[in-house]
């Protein structure tokens, strides 16, 4: 997932400012995704929901020094939301190549048991795939599909219930008014309580 | 797991440019510190480090992209993020092993079986993973990854420090590249 742009960034500027600037923008890619990977097939929007919450974790960190508390709070809930989304993501990256191990295995199997069987076979007995190299195999491999699919429901509830807390305790809110400027301090930020700074040349940001 | 360096020096009033430069000097620093060992797929938790470190120094460019010369900057980024696909492909079946073990540990005799011809098949996938990092590794000596990555944090940094820089009054300068790290560290 490509980055959102982040506009009026200056190397001129403080780190304050456009940490600011970055994270707020960082904020909103990360929600942004929040109506589609509320859905538990949506995976794409899942894995997007992560990088977002990863991205908005690493500038929260960095810029931790200047951003105060707030920052700190909210990297650490940004990590937990990346490390509950990277289980989730880990059973959609496992499971398939579970089933795609299984297939070969059959596929093998088949094979094995049709040579067996000789090339003038007029049938085939049933008895037959007892000699089958990997029949001993399939169970451990569904067992294991089984509990990944199951544990994949479970982390993914639980995501719905951490992420509805998150939204239900003004974690965007706390966040952008923690790091925003205090009133006496000088320079221009993301606050309403701040002016927009004036356009600096370049734009492309992280 | 490896934790990150503090960066010093950085306080609200620091240029962005100065931040942009002693926070890629220490990433850097964390990723070739921790390349000793890496092909070593008895110890997965070198590989775990080195990535961790080579995301974090990712991120760094990335947040102060707009600090550095972009040329330079697009070509050490690719760079980085090529060493950092090698070390996943190596990392992805270490954890999906360490994974399996843990499930087959819990599970009967007879399930054990079928997990145990699947590690078979992760395993290569490790071999094959480790093989790409050798190669990776040893592109980023070639095309001197550190000195170019030291070059743009440099490029990034006011013009004269010595006269104080961007940096306001007050704050302190940004370690140098080869100093010794303060011990203290932030959130893994």
């Amino acid at each position: 997932m490509k980055a959102r742009r982040v506009k009026r960034l200056d190397p001129e500027g403080t780190l304050a400012d456009n940490a600011r600037r970055i994270a707020a923008v960082r904020l909103k890619e990360l929600r942004s995704f929040a109506p589609r990977a509320l859905d538990p097939a949506e995976v794409d929007a899942l894995h997007d929901m992560r990088i977002a919450a990863k991205r908005l974790r690493y500038v929260l960190e960095i810029t931790e020094s200047a951003l105060g508390p707030a920052a700190r709070e909210g990297a650490k809930s940004a990590k937990r939301l990346q490390d509950l989304l990277g289980e989730i993501h880990d059973c959609d990256v496992m499971l398939p190549r579970v089933h795609a191990h299984t297939d070969r295995l059959r596929s093998e199997d088949t094979r094995w048991v049709r040579q067996a069987a000789g090339s003038r076979a007029k049938d085939l007995a049933p008895s037959a795939t007892r000699s089958a190299p990997n029949r001993a195999r399939y169970r451990g491999l569904e067992t294991l599909a089984v509990y990944l699919s199951a544990r994949r429901t479970v982390l993914f509830d639980r995501f719905l219930r951490e992420w509805e807390a998150l939204e239900a305790g003004g974690f965007a809110a706390r966040l952008t008014e923690g790091i925003s400027p205090a009133p006496a301090e000088s320079g221009p930020g993301l606050s309403p309580r701040a002016p927009e700074p004036a356009a600096p040349p370049g734009g492309a940001g992280p | 797991m490896a934790r990150a360096r503090r960066i010093p020096g950085l306080g609200p009033g620091t240029r962005f440019g100065d931040a942009a430069a002693a926070a890629v000097e220490v990433r850097a620093a964390e990723v070739f510190e921790h390349s000793g060992g890496v092909l070593d797929t008895g110890d997965i938790e070198r590989v775990h480090a080195m990535r961790v470190s080579t995301r974090r120094l990712r991120a760094a460019l990335e947040v102060f992209a707009v600090c550095f010369p972009r040329k330079e900057h697009k070509s050490v980024l690719r760079d980085v993020k090529a060493l950092a696909d090698a070390l996943g492909e190596r990392r992805d079946p270490d954890v999906a092993l360490a994974a399996l073990a843990g499930v087959a540990a819990e599970l009967t005799r007879a399930d054990r079986s079928g997990i145990n011809s699947l590690v078979t098949e992760l395993r290569e996938n490790q071999q094959h993973g480790n093989a790409g990092l050798e190669q990776a590794l040893e592109r980023a000596k070639e095309s001197r990854l550190e000195e170019r990555l030291a070059a743009l944090a440099g490029a990034a940094r006011s013009p004269d420090p010595a006269a104080g820089g961007g940096l306001p009054a007050g704050a302190v300068p940004p370690l140098a590249i080869g100093a010794v790290p303060p011990s203290d560290a932030i959130t893994p």
